[in-house]
């Protein structure tokens, strides 16, 4: 046992070098004449609209799900069991691929805005349109992408409930909107925090959506400093200022649990048995989760479909970047599980590993993939590698890792610590040892975290686009890099195939999540 | 844990069964070729006709071809990071100011003497041979005639004037054909005059600038603004699109290349390509050039992007004959590079985000 804190050691050397190194280039390397232009000019600017987003992005996705999550946990209206897996689906698109379509049907040209025009005779000119190109445009993107994750694990919380502390409540003659507020709410909080927190610094690493929208975020300054000022060491203290937002957020996270009531005390675990809303009601929350459902997933996903079959769907091999993305996802997801379980592992056995693992893992996650490859290209310049053949796919495997670990610890240590401290207690007092209490007891309660994290992977990896870009061998395509290719040059209707693909190829993974997620919670409820 | 076992076992041998990455797959796995060697190609286009042009070259020459496509600053990069391990053999970049940067960061070397010299304008060949040009893209307008008349337009000054506020849409500065663009008029011009017409553009801009040239036209056809800044082959793929309604779109406006004042010509940018300063085979890369300037390789290299060949007897992709005629403008393009960080500097400083 004495060795885990050496595996966490290890664990967070492999995720945090790329990061580390790309931050000391940019803190040692001079900025000149650029760096100072971009301080005069552009970071204030930058730096207001990375927290504007994040700010209008937080506020849409507890919109979207929290409401969505009490209402499919606690309460039994029209296609509620459609709702508790379908709203998962959105994290199958990525961002940049719902930012291409959105802007699409949302452009002067689209659909909505040529109805308009067709029914009312009036020029572009004579009316208001809400424009996609803009701070609360990409926030909505960003949101009606990455909700899923706080709607999970509000979900999560919200079904673990337990029962005594709803039936007192109810019992000492509370309404449901109180029970919602002042019950349900407070004791969420931390699970919906932690949901929120991967979204957010999601979000704020994004460079596909926001600079295809042409949002000017700290992602996309560390680009734009890199490529009209040819100062990589510009970007890469950019990068810093991103990596210290995103820290800013785990602290608030961390605030935000602060002692609220993570562990139940109550052994009866049954989920609440679930309420029947009077008609109209039901109805109503029908219709809240159908309108989240078709703003996030199924309006922009049809809309890629009615372009792909609008235009034809013969564009070049499709089929090889299909594979190489599984294969890369695959390979990638397999090493970030294992570093993810050394980190979460290695933070139960003393407080460095924790602080150390969570440092690497948050950095890692909340640097944009741009300055992970860019750490990346620094090492190989360093040892004399070439980025070519099985050498290119070691590099971009260890940088998915580095990039996504985060993504898996989180519902990973979510899932170790929702294991009850009774049965770590009543084992210790039978005699059983630290790794016996960990592969007997911990691991076995937090598989279905465990599954959840490895899929969470996969399908984040299978959308990776800037360090794929970068790093990938020769003749190697990925699904994203082609999206992205056919889309930055404006052929928009060849880059709905490879995109419908990655939506498609993630669906898979997150149905099965969705499905497992279900079925645990019913396992409970019955159990 | 042993029910995770299997799981990372499956996932640990996905990825030791793939396939070996790309170094011994041609980009054409039915030709015979490889037996005159291989050449690498670090290429800043993604069209599904070079894995044709590719393919066509593999097959003319028995050499196999191996290419990594990403964008300009990323292979830039890569290169720099790789140093004189770099397999990168030529680098393709479709912009001049782009293929200067490769060459201002060392990474490109002087191409030996050939016949590609008597094929390409002398213009569009780096003085120092570090780079030459392979097909052409004008950088113009889309205006609506309904709106505005071609005299108000047919001046890049023209765009400064007051009488088109409201009247402009424009992509992002970032994009480098805007940057390019504004290292001629700098060269031309001074930075700053170029500076005032960047804050007047600003000043009669319709909207922020947003989307990419095709989205400019667009809104063009929709009656938004009356002027776009575009490049041609944008609005020459639109008269293309199997879409009836982008069709239509780019037919109800007209396509105009301003010029920087009396006898200076139009703002003419190229797809060029560059030998890599550790280029293990340039007799290969050499002979690639060649291959692209024969009329097979300038079809081939222009038939989807809508570029217009650089070989006078090559034959033009259909569509093409909807452009205006042009003079090239006589500026070395070797400004567009130079003046790359001054040019993001004046647009950041008039708001043109």
């Amino acid at each position: 046992m004495k060795s885990l804190p050496v595996i966490t050691l290890v664990a967070a050397m492999v995720i945090g070098a790329p990061v580390l190194i790309a931050l000391m280039t940019g803190l040692i390397g001079g900025g000149g004449d650029a760096w100072s232009h971009i301080v005069s000019t552009q970071l204030l600017g930058y730096t207001l609209t990375t927290l504007g987003v994040l700010l209008l992005t937080s506020l849409l996705i507890i919109l979207f799900a929290v409401p969505a999550a009490w209402f499919v946990s606690l309460y039994d209206f029209p296609g509620r069991g459609f709702f508790e897996w379908a709203l998962i689906l959105p994290l199958a698109t990525p961002g940049y691929v719902l930012a291409y379509s959105w802007a699409d049907i949302m452009d002067v040209a689209g659909p909505l805005q040529s109805f308009v025009r067709d029914t009312t005779g009036l020029s572009a000119r004579d009316y208001w349109f809400p424009s996609l190109y803009s701070i609360p445009g990409l926030s909505f993107v960003m949101a009606c992408a990455l909700f899923p994750y706080a709607y999970l694990t509000a979900r999560a919380a919200f079904s673990n409930l337990s029962l005594c502390t709803m039936e007192a409540a109810r019992s000492l003659g509370a309404s449901p909107r109180r029970i919602f507020l002042n019950v349900a709410l407070p004791s969420a909080r931390p699970a919906i925090f932690a949901g929120l927190a991967l979204a957010l610094m999601e979000t704020a690493a994004d460079y596909g959506a926001a600079s295809y929208l042409g949002v000017q975020t700290l992602s996309v300054g560390i680009f734009r400093a890199w490529h009209s000022f040819s100062e990589p060491a510009v970007a890469a203290r950019l990068a810093f200022l991103l990596i210290l937002i995103a820290f800013g957020l785990q602290f608030i996270e961390r605030a935000a649990r602060g002692k609220g009531g993570v562990q139940q005390t109550a052994t009866r675990w049954r989920t609440p048995r679930r309420q029947t809303p009077r008609r109209l009601a039901g109805w109503l929350i029908a219709g809240g989760c159908t309108s989240v459902l078709l703003l996030a997933f199924v309006f922009p996903v049809a809309r890629l479909i009615w372009l792909s079959a609008e235009t034809g769907l013969g564009h070049g091999d499709i089929w090889r970047p299909f594979f190489n993305s599984l294969v890369l996802a695959g390979a990638g997801s397999a090493l970030a599980f294992v570093l993810a379980l050394s980190v979460v592992i290695g933070a139960r056995q003393n407080k460095v590993s924790q602080i150390m693992g969570r440092i690497a893992a948050g950095a890692g996650y909340a640097a944009p993939g741009i300055v992970l490859a860019l750490g990346a290209l620094f090492i190989l310049s360093w040892t004399s590698f070439s980025i070519a053949g099985p050498a290119a796919l070691v590099f971009l495997v260890w940088i998915y890792a580095s990039r996504f670990t985060a993504a898996g610890a989180e519902p990973l240590n979510a899932a170790f610590s929702r294991a009850p401290a009774n049965l770590g207690y009543a084992a210790r007092s039978l005699g059983a040892h630290r790794m016996q209490r960990l592969m007997r007891v911990d691991l076995p309660v937090a598989l279905s975290g465990a599954a959840a994290a490895a899929i969470i992977l996969f399908v984040e990896m299978l959308k990776e686009l800037p360090a794929t870009l970068m790093l990938r061998p020769f003749n190697w395509d990925t699904l994203a890099v082609q999206a992205h290719a056919y889309a930055s040059d404006e052929r928009l209707a060849a880059a709905t195939l490879p995109s419908l693909l990655i939506t498609a190829a993630g669906l898979i993974p997150v149905i099965l999540l969705s499905v497992q997620l279900t079925r645990a919670g019913e396992a409970r409820a019955a159990g | 844990m042993k029910r995770f076992l299997p799981v990372l076992a499956l996932a640990g041998a996905m990825a030791a069964c793939s396939p070996a990455p790309s170094d011994e797959t041609p980009a054409n796995p039915d030709v015979e070729v490889g037996s005159n060697g291989t050449l690498r190609i670090y290429s800043a286009r993604h069209y599904d006709s070079d894995r044709l042009m590719y393919e066509a070259f593999e097959k003319a020459s028995g050499v196999k071809v191996l290419y990594r496509e990403a964008g300009a600053n990323q292979l830039l990069e890569t290169m720099k990071a790789e140093g004189e391990n770099s397999p990168a053999d030529l680098i393709i970049a479709s912009d001049a100011g782009a293929l200067w940067r490769f060459e201002d960061a060392g990474l490109t070397q002087a191409l030996p003497e050939g016949e590609f010299e008597s094929r390409i304008p002398a213009r569009l060949i780096d003085d120092g041979r570090q780079w030459v040009g392979l097909a052409r893209r004008v950088r113009g307008v889309a205006y609506d005639p309904e709106r505005i008349s071609a005299d108000q337009v047919d001046e890049w000054s023209d765009l400064a004037d007051p009488s088109l506020e409201g009247e402009i849409c424009a992509r992002s500065s970032t994009n480098i054909y805007n940057l390019s663009l504004m290292g001629e008029m700098i060269e031309r011009w001074g930075a700053d005059e170029a500076a005032n017409w960047a804050d007047a553009v600003v000043n009669n801009m319709a909207r922020q600038p947003q989307g990419g040239d095709t989205d400019q036209i667009e809104a063009v056809a929709a009656g938004l603004c009356g002027v776009a800044i575009t490049n041609h082959y944008y609005w020459v793929r639109m008269t293309q699109s199997s879409s009836s309604s982008t069709r239509e779109a780019a037919d109800s406006t007209e396509l105009l290349f301003p010029t920087f004042g009396p006898d200076t010509g139009v703002h003419v940018n190229i797809t060029g390509a560059a030998l890599a300063a550790h280029a293990k085979n340039p007799d290969l890369a050499l002979e690639f050039i060649e291959f692209l300037l024969t009329p097979e390789g300038q079809a081939l290299l222009v038939d989807e992007t809508k570029e217009i060949p650089i070989s006078p007897d090559a034959e033009r992709p259909t569509g093409l004959d909807r452009i205006p005629d042009f003079e090239d403008s006589d500026m070395r393009l070797s400004a567009f590079g130079e003046h790359q960080a001054e040019a993001q500097r004046i647009y950041d400083e008039a708001g043109w985000n």
